[in-house]
């Protein structure tokens, strides 16, 4: 029999038991969809990296005193990560020398000196020990990636200004904190010139107040002048961020008199390499995902096998007296895949409809991160290529003994069966 | 037409059924020439082994022992695929319950056996439309075998005998499933094919009145053949 003859019988077959075609197909929905929904909230989250990444500047590079050998993620300003063998803070410490070094590297656009310490503020009578970062107002608003919602951020002439965070000056204290409020910082006056959008930057902390690196110092009594707990530096945009680091790294060395990695007391990280970790990270969730609706997938193979060996014990007869007629094996077996192939393909064709509209609907918000912002989902055509291919492997495959099955009967037994 | 050229035969054959460790011998060393144009009846008791012999003469089942010569060939030596072409060229069947595929229409029905064949399209379906009207069902081709009548399915399964021209048609009680009328208005048509197309009939039946038709009555007992009955044709 030609073999669009077998095909042509398989969809009569799949035609003709529409209630329990109709439940095999269901479960391959299931488990295509969540194949595509899932991966996309994993893929969306990639994207959404991504988008940070030119968002946020992959060319910010930030350098903190101390070293772990165990470097793993960090956090630009939030120090080296607490390994072992880290050098303490007290120990290491950034200053002219260092900037002084930085200044040499062509490839650097701006260099942002930074200090950040624990400061009592005080608000109409209440008081909170929060933190202070103090930043070089002259380039600071280059290099941040915070993003203003009412007034501006730091101008190279302010003193006793602060840039504050959207939740301090919401409802951190009895009364919201507007523009031109006085905020009283360790018995010293500082007028509010800007308040920070929510959520903007990824690192920010709607608690943050930022002030001139000057104003900080005076603030922040332990810190010593002209010494830095970061320095945030922007490399110029044409440049290739590893190797700034590298020449950054190469610089530093030298003045800072490190011969061998054990002497070595501070970090270089570029947000490039943070968004590379995060995305790695990211990349290990989707798989997850993936192979979790992957196991859902499995068992609408299961299904499909179930429902074969069901059709071929219920077409015994048919199978007999297709044979008595003239049916070889080949063509009997060739119906019965085809008969598997079809459950599978509808299914993951409505699966992929499913699973798109579900990534949709999961990307309009039914799913948001902590910070309220709705999770991206991105169905790519890689993924609705690879279920449909994937779920025609697993109709066939699981259609594959039911069929040897059924070519295999003798036709004189076939025929007998009731 | 060159008569008397034998078809099939069957040597000493033998059919044992093992029913777990019980063995039941269903034939007992049958021996029959059956030669082109023949008509025969195959007549006998429930159980005497009529449906077993049938199944061995359409390749459906092997003997347990003896040979089986079909047009010179030995059907035991044959492989699956090499019987299932062979077969669906050579023999059509008709059964006592039709057994047409349920799902398709008489028509599809019809085509199934030329489309094995991988005959091609345009002429399977005029084959298959001509045959329909012979058997007098040309308005009833898109109709499911559960929208036919006893009757006319048993009709649906003569065709389907009929579209791949066998040479020995093989019908098992044909008509033990219909009154007596349809059931004689079925064996006419046959006959008439018989007469008109000199094809080889192999027929089993219960019935007398229609055992007449046929030249040759083969009485079963037991497994075993205990008459052979030359009729005058009428
Ligand atoms: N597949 C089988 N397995 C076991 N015994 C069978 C089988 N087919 C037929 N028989 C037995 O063989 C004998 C002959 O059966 P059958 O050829 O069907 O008789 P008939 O068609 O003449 O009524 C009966 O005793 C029957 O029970
Ligand atoms: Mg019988």
């Amino acid at each position: 029999m030609k073999i669009y003859k077998c095909l042509k019988i398989a969809i009569n077959m799949v035609t003709h038991s529409k209630l329990r075609s109709w439940l095999t197909i269901i479960g391959i929905v299931i488990g295509v969809a969540s194949v595509i929904a899932l991966v996309s909230i994993g893929n969306g989250m990639e994207a959404g990296i991504n988008d940070e990444l030119s968002g946020l500047g992959g060319n910010i590079i930030t350098i903190t005193p101390g070293y772990s050998k165990a470097s793993g993620m960090g956090m630009p300003g939030h120090g080296p990560s607490s390994g072992s063998e880290s050098v303490s803070e007290s120990d290491a410490i950034l200053g002219r020398n260092d900037v002084q070094a930085l200044k040499s590297i062509p490839e650097l656009a701006y260099i942002d000196t930074n200090i950040k310490g624990n400061a009592y503020v005080y608000y109409f009578g209440k008081s909170a020990q929060l933190t202070v970062t103090g930043v070089d107002q002259s380039v600071w608003s280059y290099v941040t990636t915070l993003e203003i919602l009412e007034g501006r951020l730091l101008d190279p002439a302010d003193q006793n200004v602060v840039v504050i965070g959207y939740d301090l000056s919401r409802n951190y204290f009895d009364e919201p904190i507007g523009i031109n409020k006085i905020l009283t910082i360790e018995e010293k006056s500082f007028k509010v010139v800007g308040i920070l959008d929510e959520g903007s930057g990824m690192s920010s902390n709607g608690l943050s107040i930022y002030m001139p690196l000057q104003s900080a110092y005076q603030v922040l009594d332990d810190k010593t002048k002209n010494e830095y707990d970061s320095i945030t530096v922007i490399a110029k945009d044409s440049a290739d961020i590893d190797s700034v680091v590298a020449k950054i790294e190469k610089k530093l060395d030298i003045v800072r008199h490190v011969n061998t990695i054990d002497d070595k007391d501070y970090t270089v990280i570029s947000m490039k390499q943070i968004l590379e970790q995060i995305s790695s990270v990211t990349g290990m969730i989707t798989l997850f995902l993936g192979f979790v609706a992957g196991i859902s997938l499995l068992v609408g193979a299961v299904g499909i096998a179930n429902t074969m060996f069901t059709a071929v014990l219920e077409k015994t007869k048919e199978i007999g007296i297709m044979k008595a007629i003239g049916a070889r094996n080949r063509d009997i077996m060739l119906i019965f895949l085809f008969n598997s192939g079809l459950v599978g393909i509808i299914g993951g064709i409505i699966g992929v409809f499913f699973g798109i509209v579900a990534s949709y609907l999961l990307g309009g918000g039914l799913m948001s991160t902590p910070r309220g912002d709705s999770i991206e989902t991105v169905v790519s055509l890689e993924i609705v290529v690879l279920a449909l291919f994937i779920s025609v492997v697993v109709g066939i495959s699981a259609g594959m003994i039911p069929a040897y099955q059924g070519s295999k009967l003798k036709p004189v037994d076939a025929l007998r069966y009731e | 037409m060159e008569q008397n050229k034998t078809l099939l035969n069957l040597e000493n054959v033998w059919k044992i059924y093992k029913m777990g460790e019980v063995e039941v011998p269903a034939l007992k060393g049958i021996t029959v020439t059956i030669k082109k144009g023949d008509f025969i009846a195959i007549v006998g008791a429930s159980g005497s082994g009529k449906s077993t012999m049938m199944n061995l003469i359409g390749c459906l089942d092997i003997p347990s022992k003896g040979r089986i010569l079909l047009k010179d060939r030995d059907i035991s030596q044959l492989n699956e695929s090499d019987l299932a072409s062979f077969r669906g060229k050579t023999i059509g069947f008709i059964f006592q319950q039709y057994n047409l595929i349920p799902t398709m229409s008489a028509f599809e029905n019809v085509m199934l056996p030329l489309e094995f064949q991988e005959i091609d399209d345009k002429i399977a379906s005029k084959r298959s439309m001509d045959i329909l009207r012979f058997v007098g069902l040309e308005d009833k081709i898109d109709y499911l075998p559960t929208q036919l009548s006893g009757g006319q399915q048993q009709r649906v399964s003569i065709a389907r005998c009929l579209a791949t021209d066998p040479e020995i048609i093989l019908a098992d009680e044909p008509t033990g499933a219909l009154d007596s009328v349809t059931g004689k208005n079925i064996i006419e048509m046959l006959y008439k094919f018989w007469e008109d197309e000199g094809k080889t009939i192999i027929m089993v039946t219960h019935d007398q009145n229609l055992a007449k038709y046929a030249h040759t009555i083969i009485e079963l007992k037991d497994g075993e053949i205990i008459k052979t009955q030359n009729n005058q044709v009428n």
